[in-house]
C-alpha cells in the first residue's frame, strides 16, 4: 500500500516492482471512483483526508464554541440560571474535551496530513490506508462522545476526570463511559497517525532534504508525533482502568478497596502535559513558516527553533506534577517539578526571541496570516509569562483551580494554538483550494478575535487573583467584592468578550463561504513563499509533484526563485513560480504510482463504536462488533496493494503504470 | 529578602502593569494578594517579584514586537539580508532567562520547604471534606483549653497568632481546602491525610471555597476560617464543649425538638439531645448518607453560615455588622452568635422546605442506585409549614 518514493539505488540492489494483481482478492474490489462522495468516503489521499480532518475539526470548534458561550452566559451574572448545576458540569467537561480532542488536535492533524508530504516533497504518507482509518476513528470517536448528550447526559467530571469523582458511584450516568470509550477510539487515531507521520518524515523526504533542511512546520509536527506516540499510551492505560472500574467492577481508584486516587492524576498528567505541547507545537510550526514568508527573511535561528522544539518535547515529560502542586505530593516532588517547569520556559522563550528577531530587519507584509502570527507572539507570551508565575509552586497553590489558570491556558491555547491555526488557514488556503481568502474580512476576523479573546480571557486573570475558583456553576455576590476588581463587572466583561469572539469566528465562516463562491483564482505563489509545498499547482495534483524535487537548501523554493549575486550579495529573482512549475510539468515522471482508495479504513473504524456501545449497554453487541473488527482486519490484510487495471474506467491500456520512475 | 532587594523589586513592580492589580483591590474576600497570615505572606513575598519580572518581560516583548511592526513594515525597501541567525545572541538569550529562573528557583525551593514544615505546630484540627461541606474535628488539646474533642462544620475557629496544622482528608471524592488570605490550597484526598499550615495575624472572618471540582454542588462548598483573640477563642471553646440544652416545656421550640427527633436526628447529631424516653439520641448518618456524615448541629447558631457555608444564618444587616467589623470588635460580635432578630429566616426556611432545590444534591430516591439508596446531600423532607415553624424555633436555641 505504501508508495516507496525512492527506489534504493545505493549498492545497485534491484527492488521488485510492486505486485500488480490481476484480480481483486478479499471480499471487495478496491474502489476506484475519483469523483463524487465515494471518492471522499474511500479515499486514502492525504490531501482529501486533510480537508476532511479540517471540516470535522471546524464543526467541533463550533460545537465547543457554543458550549463555551453557554458557560459564559451562565456566569455573566451571579446565581446564573441559564444552566442547571448538572448541565453546567457537563458543559465545561465537554467544552474542554471537544476543543482539545476534537478541534485543536484534529485541526493540527489536518495541517500535518495535508502539508507534511508536500513540504518534504513526497507523494503521499507512508501508510495511506492507515491515514484514512485514523480520520474515521476520530470522527467516530467524536460523534460517539457527543451522543451521550442525547443518552442520559454527557460526562460531568471535568476533562481531567479525577478519580474517584469519575467513578460509577459519583457519576452514575453513562456520560463518563461515553467519554472514556470515545477517547479510546480517538486515541487509536492519534497513535496510527503518529506512526504514519513519523515513518513518512523519516523515510520519504525528497532526495537531498536532510533533517536540518526540513521546513520547521514539519519538524515541529515530527516532535508532536513523537509526543503522541509516547503520551497516548499512558492515557489509554488510564482510560482502560477507568472503563474497567465503571463497566466491569474493577477497583483501581476505589479508596475503600485500598486504591490511591492520585494514581489517576499521575497517569492523566503524564499524558496531559505533553498533550499541551501536542496542542501548541503545530501552531508554533505554522507561524514559523508564516513569519519568514511575510518578513522576506529566513527564520531567525532555525536550528535553535528546531532544537528548542525538541527540547520542549523532552522536558515536557518532566513537568506533569505541576498540575498537582496542591494535591499533597510532598515538598521534594513539588520543588523538583517547580524547577523543571521553570526550565521548560527557557526553550519556549527561545522561540519567542527567534520569531521576534525574524521580524527584525525584515520587510513585513501584514496579510491576515501575518496578523494572526504576530498576534500569536504577543498573546502566547502573555500566556507563557502567566505560566511562569505558577511554575513557582507556592504561588501556584494560590492560583491553581482559579480563573487565573483559565486565563493562562486560554492565552496559550486560544492566543497560541488557535491563532496559529487561523494563521495557517489564511496562509495555506490558496494552496488547498486555489482561492485566496478575503484579506479584508480576514483582518476584521483577526481584530474581532483579538479584542474578543482579550476581553474574554484577560479579565479572568483578575477574577482568579480575586479568588474566583473554576468549575463553579454559579458565583455569588457574597464573594464578589466591591472595588474596581469586583467579580461581577469582570465576569460581565468576559461574557461580552465571548460574544465578540463568536462574531469573529462567524466572520471567518462567512469568509470561507464567500471565497468558495468567488470565481477569482489565487496566483500560483501568492505570498512569495519559501518551501516546497508551493512548488506545485494549487490545489496540488493527486500525486503532488510531477517531478520529485531534489533539495539543496533549507527554503528550497526560495532558492529556486532567487539567487544571490556573488558580488553585491543581493538576492535577485531568477525564476517565477510559474516557470518552475512549467519546468516540472515538462519533465514529469512518466510512471507515477499512487495508492488506490479502499473500503477497509472506514469499515474497520466503524466497528469500534459498535464495540464501545456494546461495552456500555450490552456485551453481546460488543462481541458482534469485535467479530466485524476481525473480519475487517482480514479484509484489509487481504486487499491487493493496488486495484487491477480492469477496475479502472476506462481501464488503463498498454503500458504498466504501476512502477515508480527511478529518480535521477 | 533584604530591604534593598525589596526596594528594587518594589520599584520595578511600579513599572509592571500587574502591580496595578494589587494596589487597587478592595473588599474581595478571596483576594489572593492580601495575605493575612504568615504562610500567605511568604507566598506573597515570593510571588510579587515574579509577577513584576513577568510583567517587565511581557512589556519588553510587546514593545519590541510593536517596534518591528512599525519600523520594518514593507515600504518597498530592498529584500532584507537573508540572515539565518546569530548564535552568540541566541545563546545569550537562552542563558539570560535561565539565570533569572535559577534565581526564582532558589527562593521557590526555600518557600516550598518552609510551607511544608510541621514541627512548629501549636494546634491541630482534623479537617474532613465530603459532598458538599467541611467538618472540623478538634482533638482534645488541654493546653489550649480543648479538654474534649470538638466537632463543628462550615466555619473553623482558630486563635490568632497560633500555628495551626490542618490534617485534611475526605470521606468521598477529592476536595481542596483554601483560605486565600491565610495560605494556598491543599487537596483533601480520601484515604490520605495531607497537612496544611494556617495562622492568622489578626482576628477576622476569612472566606474560602472548595477548589477541587467535587461534583454536582462544587460551587456550594464554601468555608470560613474565623480567627479570634486568645480570650475569645477560650470562650468559644467553652461554649462548644457544652451540650445543647433542651428548650423549656410548652414552647414552640420544644415542639421543634420533637420534630427534630422525628426527622433530623437520623443524620444530624445534637450533643445532649435526649429521646422522649430519656435515652441519648444518636444520629446514624452512615445509614442514610453515602459519606457517612452530616453536620453536627449542637452549636448551629454559633456559626453564621450553613449548608456548606453557602448561605448566611445572619440576615443582611447583621451579617454586614459582623463581617465588616474591625479586628478589635469582630470577636465579640462573632461570639454573640445568631440571635432571633438577626436570623436569616428566609434562607433557613427555604432550606428546610426543600434543601435540594436550593443546593443541587443527589437527593432523588429514584436515582440512588449507584449508592445503594443512600443520599449524597440532604433530601427534601416534605415538612409541613407548621413543622418548619417549630424547627426554626428549635434550631434558634442551638447557640
Amino acid at each position: 500500500m505504501a508508495i516507496i518514493e525512492r527506489p534504493a539505488t545505493a549498492g545497485g540492489v534491484e527492488i521488485a516492482p510492486p505486485a500488480t494483481p490481476s484480480r481483486a482478492q478479499g471480499g471487495f474490489k478496491r474502489p476506484v471512483a475519483t469523483t463524487g462522495w465515494k471518492s471522499w468516503l474511500f479515499t486514502v489521499d492525504h490531501k482529501k483526508l486533510g480537508i476532511m480532518y479540517g471540516v470535522m475539526a471546524m464543526f467541533f470548534f463550533i460545537v465547543g464554541g457554543i458550549e463555551a458561550v453557554l458557560i459564559r452566559l451562565q456566569l455573566a451574572a451571579p446565581e446564573g440560571k441559564v444552566l442547571s448545576a448538572s448541565v453546567y458540569n457537563q458543559m465545561f467537561t465537554m467544552h474542554a474535551t471537544t476543543m482539545v480532542f476534537l478541534f485543536v488536535m484534529p485541526m493540527a492533524a489536518a495541517f500535518a496530513n495535508y502539508f507534511i508530504p508536500l513540504q518534504i516533497g513526497a507523494r503521499d504518507v507512508a501508510f495511506p490506508r492507515m491515514n484514512a482509518f485514523g480520520f474515521w476513528c476520530v470522527l467516530g470517536g467524536g460523534i460517539f462522545i457527543n451522543l451521550s448528550w442525547f443518552l442520559g447526559g454527557a460526562a460531568d467530571g471535568g476533562w481531567f476526570m479525577y478519580a474517584p469523582n469519575s467513578g460509577p458511584i459519583f457519576s452514575p450516568s453513562h456520560g463518563v463511559d461515553f467519554w472514556t470509550l470515545g477517547l479510546q477510539i480517538t486515541g487509536i487515531a492519534s497513535l496510527t497517525g503518529a506512526i504514519n507521520l513519523i515513518v513518512t518524515v523519516l523515510n520519504m523526504r525528497a532526495p537531498g532534504m536532510s533533517l536540518m533542511k526540513m521546513p520547521v512546520f514539519t519538524w515541529l509536527q515530527l516532535v508532536v508525533q513523537f509526543l503522541l506516540l509516547f503520551a497516548v499510551p499512558v492515557i489509554t492505560v488510564a482510560l482502560f482502568l477507568l472503563s474497567f472500574q465503571r463497566n466491569f467492577g474493577a477497583t483501581f481508584f476505589d479508596v475503600s478497596a485500598g486504591a490511591d486516587p492520585l494514581l489517576w492524576q499521575h497517569l492523566f498528567w503524564i499524558f496531559g502535559h505533553p498533550e499541551v505541547y501536542i496542542l501548541i507545537l503545530p501552531s508554533f510550526g505554522i507561524i514559523s513558516e508564516v513569519l519568514p514568508v511575510f518578513s522576506k527573511k529566513p527564520l531567525f535561528g532555525y536550528p535553535f527553533v528546531v532544537f528548542s522544539g525538541a527540547a520542549i518535547g523532552f522536558v515536557g515529560w518532566g513537568v506533569w506534577a505541576h498540575h498537582m502542586f496542591a494535591s499533597g505530593l510532598g515538598p521534594v516532588s513539588v520543588a523538583v517539578f517547580s524547577i523543571s517547569t521553570m526550565a521548560i520556559a527557557i526553550p519556549t522563550g527561545v522561540k519567542i526571541v527567534n520569531w521576534t528577531l525574524t521580524l527584525w530587519g525584515g520587510k513585513l507584509r501584514f496579510t491576515a496570516a501575518m496578523h494572526f502570527a504576530v498576534g500569536l507572539i504577543v498573546l502566547f507570551t502573555i500566556g507563557g509569562l502567566s505560566g511562569v508565575t505558577h511554575s513557582v509552586a507556592p504561588s501556584d497553590t494560590q492560583q491553581t483551580d482559579t480563573y487565573y489558570i483559565v486565563a493562562h491556558f486560554h492565552y496559550v491555547l486560544f492566543g497560541g494554538a488557535v491563532f496559529g491555526l487561523f494563521s495557517g488557514f489564511y496562509y495555506w488556503w490558496p494552496k488547498m483550494f486555489g482561492k485566496t481568502l478575503n484579506e479584508k474580512l480576514g483582518k476584521a476576523n483577526f481584530w474581532l478575535m483579538v479584542i474578543g479573546m482579550n476581553m474574554t480571557f484577560g479579565p479572568m486573570h483578575i477574577l482568579g487573583l480575586q479568588g474566583q475558583p473554576r468549575r463553579m456553576y454559579q458565583w455569588t455576590e457574597a464573594r464578589a467584592g466591591e472595588g474596581f476588581f469586583n467579580l461581577a463587572f469582570w465576569n460581565q466583561i468576559a461574557s461580552i468578550g465571548s460574544l465578540i469572539l463568536v462574531v469573529g469566528v462567524l466572520l471567518f465562516l462567512i469568509n470561507v463561504v464567500k471565497t468558495a463562491r468567488s470565481k477569482e483564482l489565487a496566483p500560483l505563489d501568492p505570498w512569495d513563499s519559501r518551501t516546497l509545498e508551493w512548488m506545485t499547482s494549487s490545489p496540488p495534483k493527486e500525486h503532488n509533484f510531477d517531478v520529485i524535487p531534489t533539495v539543496h537548501h533549507l527554503d528550497e523554493f526560495f532558492h529556486r526563485k532567487y539567487q544571490q549575486d556573488p558580488v553585491t550579495h543581493e538576492y535577485k529573482q531568477i525564476a517565477t513560480a510559474e516557470e518552475i512549475l512549467a519546468d516540472q510539468e515538462a519533465h514529469a515522471d512518466k510512471h507515477i504510482h499512487m495508492p488506490s482508495p479502499s473500503y477497509w479504513p472506514i469499515v474497520l473504524a466503524a466497528t469500534l463504536p459498535i464495540i464501545t456501545t456494546g461495552v456500555i449497554y450490552s456485551i453481546p453487541v460488543a462481541i458482534v462488533g469485535g467479530i466485524f473488527l476481525v473480519l475487517a482486519m482480514f479484509g484489509w490484510a487481504l486487499e491487493p496493494s493496488t486495484a487491477p487495471e480492469t477496475d479502472f474506467d476506462p481501464p488503463a491500456a498498454g503500458e504498466s503504470t504501476k512502477e515508480l520512475a527511478p529518480l535521477v | 529578602m533584604s530591604t534593598t532587594t525589596r526596594r528594587i523589586v518594589a520599584g520595578v513592580s511600579g513599572l509592571a502593569a500587574t502591580s496595578f492589580l494589587a494596589s487597587c483591590a478592595k473588599d474581595a474576600p478571596q483576594d489572593t494578594w492580601q495575605p493575612k497570615g504568615s504562610n500567605a505572606k511568604i507566598i506573597d513575598d515570593l510571588q510579587q517579584p515574579v509577577f513584576a519580572i513577568a510583567g517587565v518581560v511581557g512589556v519588553i516583548v510587546f514593545c519590541v514586537v510593536v517596534y518591528c511592526i512599525i519600523k520594518f513594515r514593507d515600504r518597498g525597501q530592498a529584500m532584507p539580508e537573508q540572515t539565518h541567525g546569530k548564535p552568540a545572541l541566541e545563546i545569550g538569550m537562552t542563558i539570560l532567562p535561565a539565570l533569572i529562573l535559577a534565581g526564582v528557583g532558589v527562593f521557590t525551593f526555600r518557600t516550598v520547604f518552609d510551607l511544608s514544615k510541621t514541627s512548629d505546630t501549636q494546634m491541630v484540627v482534623n479537617v474532613t471534606g465530603q459532598q458538599w461541606w467541611w467538618e472540623y474535628d478538634y482533638p482534645a488539646q488541654p493546653e489550649l483549653g480543648i479538654t474534649a474533642p470538638i466537632i463543628t462544620s462550615g466555619q473553623m475557629v482558630i486563635p490568632v497568632g497560633t500555628k495551626v496544622l490542618l490534617r485534611e482528608t475526605s470521606r468521598d471524592v477529592i476536595h481542596s481546602y483554601w483560605i486565600p488570605a491565610l495560605n494556598g490550597k491543599r487537596d483533601a484526598v480520601p484515604g490520605r491525610v495531607h497537612t496544611l499550615r494556617l495562622d492568622a495575624d489578626k482576628p477576622g472572618i476569612y472566606a474560602g471555597q472548595c477548589t477541587e471540582f467535587c461534583g454536582l454542588s462544587h460551587a456550594n462548598m464554601r468555608m470560613e476560617t474565623v480567627a479570634l483573640s486568645k480570650e475569645d477563642f477560650a470562650a468559644w471553646v467553652a461554649n462548644q464543649l457544652a451540650d445543647a440544652k433542651s428548650p423549656a416545656e410548652n414552647t414552640l421550640a420544644k415542639e421543634g425538638e420533637a420534630v427534630f427527633l422525628n426527622q433530623c436526628v437520623r443524620c444530624h447529631q445534637v450533643n445532649g439531645l435526649k429521646k422522649a424516653d430519656g435515652s441519648p439520641a444518636i444520629a446514624a448518618p452512615d445509614e442514610n448518607v453515602w459519606s457517612g456524615a452530616a453536620p453536627n448541629l449542637t452549636h448551629l447558631m454559633s456559626r453564621n453560615t450553613f449548608a456548606g457555608a453557602s448561605w448566611d444564618l445572619l440576615n443582611k444587616k447583621c451579617r454586614a455588622n459582623v463581617w465588616g467589623a474591625s479586628s478589635e470588635t469582630v470577636g465579640k460580635k462573632y461570639l454573640a452568635g445568631v440571635s432571633e432578630e438577626c436570623l436569616n429566616q428566609t434562607d433557613l426556611r427555604r432550606w428546610l422546605r426543600n434543601a435540594p432545590a436550593m443546593k443541587p444534591m443527589y437527593a432523588d430516591p429514584t436515582q440512588l442506585s449507584s449508592t445503594n439508596g443512600k443520599y449524597r446531600g440532604m433530601p427534601n423532607l416534605g415538612l409541613s409549614e407548621d413543622d418548619i415553624d417549630k424547627l426554626v424555633a428549635y434550631l434558634s436555641t442551638l447557640k
